[in-house]
């Protein structure tokens, strides 16, 4: 019984101990509080050691009593209970501790926390310090959020913590104009993958009454679960979802914005996108695992999806000449290969697939800059010159094209620039047209005003085009 | 555009570029482009090298406008320096008046000479803005209502109460007609309540007055119509750039790639120009413009255009007329300078690389730009949605703004300023101008060094005097330390004469004569040791010890194994299937990134015993020319040995009072994670590490048949002398000796002696270095900074494993005894000289002076211009560092090449000119000037500042306006420190010189810097 209620307050902690940095962080910035260096990390530092032993504690006891789902219920958002209705309708906020969540918030403290003191000496005396320590805390936020999730709402709100903090940390440098640019760009492809995730969510409302994953999935502890959903309403759910995991995951076609990202200092850059927030895409698919189990045609999309997107990211990763974009394309192949995985059904194989690679890949990112000296040891150990780079005696037409194709990463950015965003602006620029011409019509002025400066997301993603 | 478009085709290459004057501009446009190679091999260099043939001041601003950057520090940086004291009020005044010459004297209308005029604009800060901040300056603070901090109240009370006057007394007379600004006044007037002046309280008073004064100032500047910026562009250029950059930085860095990525550019061996247009020409791009270029390439291909021809049409249809082509085409290159510039030095300066590029590649380079640009420019021109453009700039508030704000802190009222004629308006304004920002960061630029340079010069004036009196340098030193002339040395030198006051410091540039391609026992390549002017002919092979070749052997194919196993798995790990292996068992990898993360220096010993394991213990250096001479290994015949053995010891005047020990130090650093780790080696060793070198010339010295030869030319060593090599690491402060084995037995106490010496002084090193680092506390005790230091340098997350040549200032040419005992605080390279035993034509100093100004200026150089402009000169901060085709840095995803230092090294450098103390007298100094034209170009350009320190008198002459003046300042009276470490304790800035007195260690005192 004690222990049993120990369990419930450490995962009170494990989640507690994040939101406490966010707020202290974020409380200091907003009362334009100037706290030294030192005080930031040490605050850091106490809240991830508290989260990790929390969670730890609950692995522990996971292990020893056997309890395999431990729920934590921190109260409705909202709930109509409806006599005439099956089911009653109700938000909640929920957590759950499995054989899921638990490793990947293992795996999140390790990384984040290892990040975050690498982090301490390496932004050392860089304007920005507090602003890149409050973003780390809402990711951080953000990745136990999501991964405890025990509802689609609550795994949503993670999601969105860490979307705005990945995409403010790619733009970390602010007075440069391609981080800027290129933060916007991964704000938007997440903006995509929160739409179908947010029109999946109100669709599972919509037939089932709640968000509970234990409802959508059956009450089986994960991998377990069965999935009570007919086929034909699972199907839609789960490609929408599957939008979601793409966007997220930087799975085709929206594979471009992972390089992108390697605009924010290393460390965020490592953490972020080489290792966790890239995995959250598979992890949500993981989650809803036995809804892909539910129809054959969902497993195949999923696993033709993943296949393409590691096919593609392997020729592409091949012809990369700076290390962080081959290391984000050399991410994004295993991330496809983790996808069809899932979509195989190996769910375990994935888990342990998906938390290797974080861990070697956050290794790789953050050792990126030692890439001369490591080249210049091996030479050194090989007795001579390393020559991987191979040098296509004769080039063939297929092999121009190939290689084309990689070092343009496949143009996928302009594609979806020219058949999704140009139209859509378009459209909108007709209607401000439109409207224009109709207030100038009722106002009697014979120059419509020009509305275009206000419209500067507008202006970039045409640059980009 | 469209128009010219259309008559290209057909159009003769008459009256414009031809092709081989396209040649020469790119020619001459690569020798303004970075001139950094690819980044493994640092050498640093004056950044604006192309401008060396201008004068210092006019050069930088030249430099300023090419690239788009600063010429000096920022205004508040030197006002920081005001207020701190490193530049005084005397110091302005004294630049002002040598600036201004005897036009300081003249008269701004009515209002004060120029020189007042000036003083006050510099004195106190000017802000400046456009006119949207201008505008809320103006309405949203006090700025209308209350005088400048600056202003003293008796003098602002004076112009309020001038102000009531002139109201009473306008009011009396009723001629309100001949004000110019009459409507502005009666609003004024109307507002303020105008008919109880008398009754005005003071601060309404001041509010009108200073209302008054702002309608004066607008009503005076609006009076001269201001100069014409050229700012303004009818499209929108820069996303136009961002489209072609886009392109050209992927092709380049694939083009250039020295093997990083794993499938190389196809083609690349055709060149630049023709593998481009072999991938671009038949793109299926989605991009419209892409598709244009691909059009045009198929065009270029049928007809086998040059790229010459190209950019002639490029050009043309660019609209680009003859006369302003190469201009063009330099804005264009400095675009990506970096990119362009390792184009140009992969195609002239690097047939090491394994894949340098062919002549011709700039060329092509541009032509390929120039096509993109026509495409991207067509493109941007009709967008596909309406774009807003900026608004343009306007500089008519900015100059009322200033006058306003000089004419509060010179008392001007508006009174004063309403009774000048339009002409005198003018020339007020234009004398306001013509001391814009730039003028006024130069003054302050060269009061800085002045401050620093008279200080610098006072302190060593002291040090010499003293030292001829109180004998600080050992008669009979028990032994004998030669270090490289790095000012990281310095502090060695000097906490290494506080432990032993019995041992005599030299420093000597750090290849110590010996310049040969070297390679370890356990390394793949040879490499240069030696400054980079320097071609060596001689290649020195480390081996192991002949007892050892077998167990060599083993450890070799073990290291080989370990290799190609550990080179599978970096690029496995990158692949389709061996991804996976390694990513299922990437699990392991949390085990050495937690370590090296939060245990650097643990994680560093562990790693350490394994590669200890494979590393050969026993070697020795193949020294000589062996019986299999050939090209690749030829090494030292006797003569050559003897050469550089009495050079060395002439060049340190160590000749004739040779201790029973010598030890020479080379030195070099070791990080983590760091791409400009060269930047922080030697550079006299061309940006490599300095311990071979020392360890090589140490066997030299030692020979019997060097030694013999030496005799015949007048140098004797005696057989009790022996020469010890040793390799500092400036990094982790440690130290290790070469072949002691080698050594005679009755030497060892004496080692012992020197050895325990010298551990006492690489703590106390370590110590000073570490007051440097905000992360290592003030308290540390000498061995916790060691430990300090050794986990900085083991540390994957330090981007600032050591502080390089930042804070270099000064270099000293002359006797160690003239310094000895005298704070330097790091800023000092030392190079050892005796005048007394040179020859009359100072064939000595003029051999040593050859290498060291310009090594020492190209130092101080970088340092300047990387911490002027750290975005424009220098590579920014590391943080986003992106490691790009083996050959340098990009800033995250994708961007121009940086070259110069990142912003970490040059954090804490106060730029200025490098000042020579050299010990000889003018006329033979001006004789080596008159030899040596990259010297005499370096100080009559003032791009160094030089004195001279007379080698009997001690007197010390200054080259000022192309002479040298003697220094008339007396002698500091410089504080006394007990140690070092009393002098700097508990102090992390800049500090001032001080007499380091170890031997009568009670007159301490502190007098705070």
């Amino acid at each position: 019984m004690t222990l049993e209620s120990a369990a419930w307050w450490m995962g009170i902690v494990v989640i507690a101990a994040p939101a406490v940095l966010v707020t202290a962080m974020a409380t200091t910035t907003l009362l334009a509080i100037t706290i030294s260096e030192s005080a930031i990390a040490r605050l850091t530092q106490t809240c991830v050691v508290s989260g990790f032993l929390a969670s730890l504690f609950e692995f522990a006891y996971m292990l020893l009593s056997g309890n395999r789902h431990i729920e934590i219920k921190l109260g409705e958002w909202v709930s109509v209970v409806d006599e005439h209705h099956m089911n009653p309708f109700h938000f909640e906020l929920q957590f759950v501790f499995d054989r899921l969540s638990v490793p990947f918030v293992l795996l999140s403290f390790v990384l984040i926390g290892t990040i975050g003191a690498f982090a301490q000496r390496y932004l050392h005396r860089e304007r920005g310090y507090s602003r890149f320590f409050m973003l780390y805390a809402l990711f951080l936020l953000g990745m136990v959020v999501a991964t405890l999730a025990g509802t689609v709402e609550t795994l949503f709100l993670g999601w969105e913590f860490v979307g705005l903090s990945s995409a403010l940390l790619v733009a970390f440098f602010q007075n440069r104009s391609a981080p800027v640019r290129n933060g916007q760009r991964v704000w938007s492809v997440y903006r995509i993958a929160d739409a179908a995730f947010l029109v999946a969510a109100i669709a599972l409302h919509h037939n089932v009454g709640a968000g509970d994953f234990s409802v959508l999935m059956g009450t089986g502890p994960w991998p377990y679960g069965q999935a009570s959903l007919p086929s034909e309403v699972a199907i839609p759910i789960g490609l929408l979802l599957l939008i979601a995991v793409a966007g997220k995951s930087a799975l085709l076609p929206f594979c471009e914005w992972l390089p992108r990202a390697m605009e924010g200092p290393t460390p965020s850059s490592a953490v972020f996108y080489g290792a966790l927030s890239v995995h959250l895409g598979t992890y949500l698919l993981l989650r809803v695992s036995p809804l892909i189990q539910l129809s054959w045609v969902l497993g195949f999309v999923v696993v033709s999806l993943g296949l393409s997107t590691a096919l593609y990211a392997a020729r592409v990763a091949r012809v990369q000449t700076d290390v962080k974009s081959a290391l984000a394309f050399a991410s994004l192949t295993q991330v496809g290969l983790i996808t069809a995985e899932i979509g195989l059904g190996w769910n375990y194989f994935a888990l342990a697939h998906m938390i290797g690679h974080a861990s070697l890949r956050a290794l790789q990112l953050l050792r990126a800059s030692s890439l001369l000296d490591d080249q210049f040891s091996l030479e050194n150990a090989v007795g001579g010159h390393l020559l991987h780079g191979e040098e296509p005696q004769r080039a063939t037409p297929a092999l121009l094209s190939g290689y084309r194709f990689a070092i343009n990463r496949g143009s996928l950015d302009a594609w979806l620039d020219r058949l999704v965003v140009l139209p859509f602006l378009r459209v909108f620029q007709y209607c401000d047209d439109f409207e224009c011409h109709v207030t100038s019509l009722l106002s009697h002025t014979n120059a419509p005003q020009d509305w275009s400066g206000v419209l500067p997301a507008a202006k970039s993603d045409t640059e980009a085009a | 555009m469209s128009a010219c478009q259309t008559e290209t085709d057909n159009l003769p290459s008459v009256g414009s570029v031809n092709d081989a004057d396209i040649g020469k501009i790119v020619q001459q446009i690569a020798h303004m482009l970075p001139s950094q190679g690819p980044i493994t091999v640092f050498v640093h260099h004056n950044t604006l090298h192309a401008y060396e043939h201008l004068p210092f001041s006019e050069a930088v601003i030249k430099a300023a406008d090419d690239y788009d950057c600063h010429p000096y520090l920022r205004e508040e940086d030197y006002r920081v320096a005001l207020q701190s004291g490193r530049i005084a009020p005397i110091d302005l005044e004294r630049e002002l008046h040598e600036v201004l010459e005897e036009n300081g004297d003249d008269l701004v209308g009515f209002l004060g000479t120029r020189h007042d005029l000036w003083m006050s604009m510099i004195e106190h800060p000017l802000h400046e803005g456009s006119e949207g901040e201008i505008r809320w300056f103006i309405e949203e603070t006090d700025a209308l209502y209350r005088f400048r901090r600056e202003v003293p109240s008796s003098q602002s009370q004076e112009s309020v109460f001038h102000i009531k006057q002139w109201l009473t007394d306008r009011a009396q007379s009723q001629s309100g007609d001949d004000c110019p600004i009459g409507s502005a006044l009666s609003l004024l007037l109307d507002r303020f309540d105008g008919s109880q002046i008398s009754e005005w309280a003071h601060e309404h008073a001041t509010a009108f007055s200073l209302h008054l004064l702002w309608e004066t100032c607008r009503y005076g500047s609006s009076l001269i119509a201001p100069a014409t910026s050229n700012a303004s562009c009818a499209i929108d250029t820069n996303s136009a750039d961002d489209l072609v950059n886009d392109v050209l930085i992927r092709f380049t860095a694939a083009f250039l790639d020295q093997g990083f990525a794993h499938l190389g550019l196809p083609h690349r061996g055709r060149g630049f120009w023709q593998s481009f247009c072999d991938l671009y020409s038949n793109a299926a791009a989605p991009q419209p413009w892409l598709q244009d270029v691909a059009r045009r390439l198929r065009d270029f291909e049928a007809e086998q255009t040059s790229p010459e021809q190209s950019i002639a049409t490029s050009l043309r249809n660019l609209a680009v007329d003859i006369d302003s082509a190469d201009s063009f085409l330099l804005e264009e290159l400095l675009k990506l300078r970096g990119w362009a510039g390792m184009v140009w030095q992969m195609e002239t300066n690097a047939e090491w690389t394994i894949h340098p590029a062919p002549p011709g590649t700039l060329v092509d380079f541009t032509a390929v730009r120039l096509v993109l640009l026509e495409a991207a420019r067509r493109h941007i021109a009709k967008p596909a949605v309406k774009q807003a453009l900026p608004p343009t700039p306007c500089r008519k508030l900015n100059r009322a703004f200033l006058v306003f704000q000089i004419a509060q802190v010179r008392g001007w009222s508006a009174v004063d300023l309403l009774q000048l004629t339009r002409r005198e308006w003018g020339s007020l304004l234009a004398e306001i101008e013509a001391f814009d920002s730039r003028m006024r960061r130069r003054i302050y630029h060269q009061a800085y060094e002045r401050h620093y340079r008279v200080e610098a010069l006072k302190a060593i004036a002291k040090s010499s005097l003293e030292s001829s009196r109180s004998q600080r340098t050992p008669q009979e030193p028990a032994y004998q330390v030669a270090c490289c002339i790095d000012d990281r040395e310095e502090s060695f030198r000097r906490h290494l004469e506080e432990v032993a006051p019995d041992c005599e410091t030299f420093g000597i540039a750090g290849f110590f004569g010996v310049a040969m391609y070297y390679r370890g026992a356990s390394e793949a390549h040879f490499r240069p040791l030696c400054p980079v002017n320097i071609k060596p002919v001689h290649y020195i092979t480390e081996e192991p010890a002949y007892s050892e070749v077998a167990a060599s052997r083993r450890r070799s194919l073990a290291r080989k194994a370990f290799g190609h196993t550990a080179h599978r798995v970096v690029r496995g790990s990158r692949s389709f299937v061996g991804g996976v292996l390694t990513g299922l068992l990437g699990s392991v990898a949390t085990l050495p990134l937690v370590m090296r993360v939060l245990f650097p220096r643990l994680a560093a010993r562990v790693s350490n015993s394994f590669g200890g394991i494979v590393a050969d213990r026993h070697t020795q250096l193949r020294l000589e020319s062996g019986d299999e001479e050939s090209s690749q290994c030829r090494g030292y015949t006797v003569d050559e040995m003897t050469a550089i053995v009495g050079g060395f010891l002439d060049a340190t005047g160590m000749t004739g009072r040779l201790s029973p020990l010598i030890i020479v130090f080379g030195h070099g650093s070791s990080s983590l994670n760091n791409p400009h780790a060269a930047a922080y080696d030697c550079g006299a060793c061309g940006g490599g590490k300095g311990g071979p070198n020392a360890r090589a010339f140490a066997r030299m010295a030692n020979d019997a048949r060097v030694r013999a030869r030496l005799a015949t030319l007048g140098i004797n060593i005696s057989d009790e002398t022996s020469f010890v090599g040793g390799y500092h690491n400036t990094c982790n402060d440690s130290v290790s000796y070469f072949d002691l084995d080698l050594l005679p037995p009755r030497r060892r106490s004496l080692l012992e002696l020197a050895f325990a010496d010298i551990e006492v002084a690489r703590r106390r090193d370590a110590h000073e270095r570490c007051r440097r680092f905000e992360s290592a506390s003030l308290a540390f005790s000498p061995e916790a900074a060691l430990r300090h230091v050794e986990g900085r340098a083991e540390d994957l997350s330090q981007v600032r494993s050591e502080c390089g040549h930042a804070t270099n200032t000064i270099c000293v040419v002359g006797r160690r005894e003239w310094t000895r005992g005298l704070f330097l605080d790091r800023r000092a390279f030392l190079t050892s000289y005796d005048s007394t035993i040179d020859d009359s034509d100072c064939s000595i100093l003029a051999k040593l002076l050859a290498a060291v100004i310009p090594v020492c200026a190209g130092i101080n150089l970088e340092y300047y211009f990387s911490r002027v402009d750290n975005r424009g000169y220098g590579c920014g901060t590391k943080l986003p560092h992106n490691v790009t085709s083996m050959l340098g840095v990009m800033d995250g995803a994708g961007s121009d090449l940086r070259t110069g230092l990142p912003w970490q090294m040059v954090e804490i450098h106060e730029p200025m000119r490098i000042l020579f103390v050299i010990e000889t007298k003018p006329e033979s100094m001006l004789a080596i000037m008159n030899e040596n034209p990259t010297i005499d170009g370096l100080v009559r350009g003032e791009w160094v500042q030089l004195s001279l320190i007379d080698p009997n008198t001690g007197a010390i002459a200054l080259f000022r306006n192309g002479k040298f003046e003697c220094f008339e300042q007396s002698p500091a009276d410089l504080p006394e420190a007990a140690s070092s470490a009393a002098w700097y304790a508990g102090n992390r800035n800049h500090l001032g010189f001080a007499i380091v007195n170890s031997t009568n260690a009670i007159k301490a005192k502190r007098v705070s810097a």
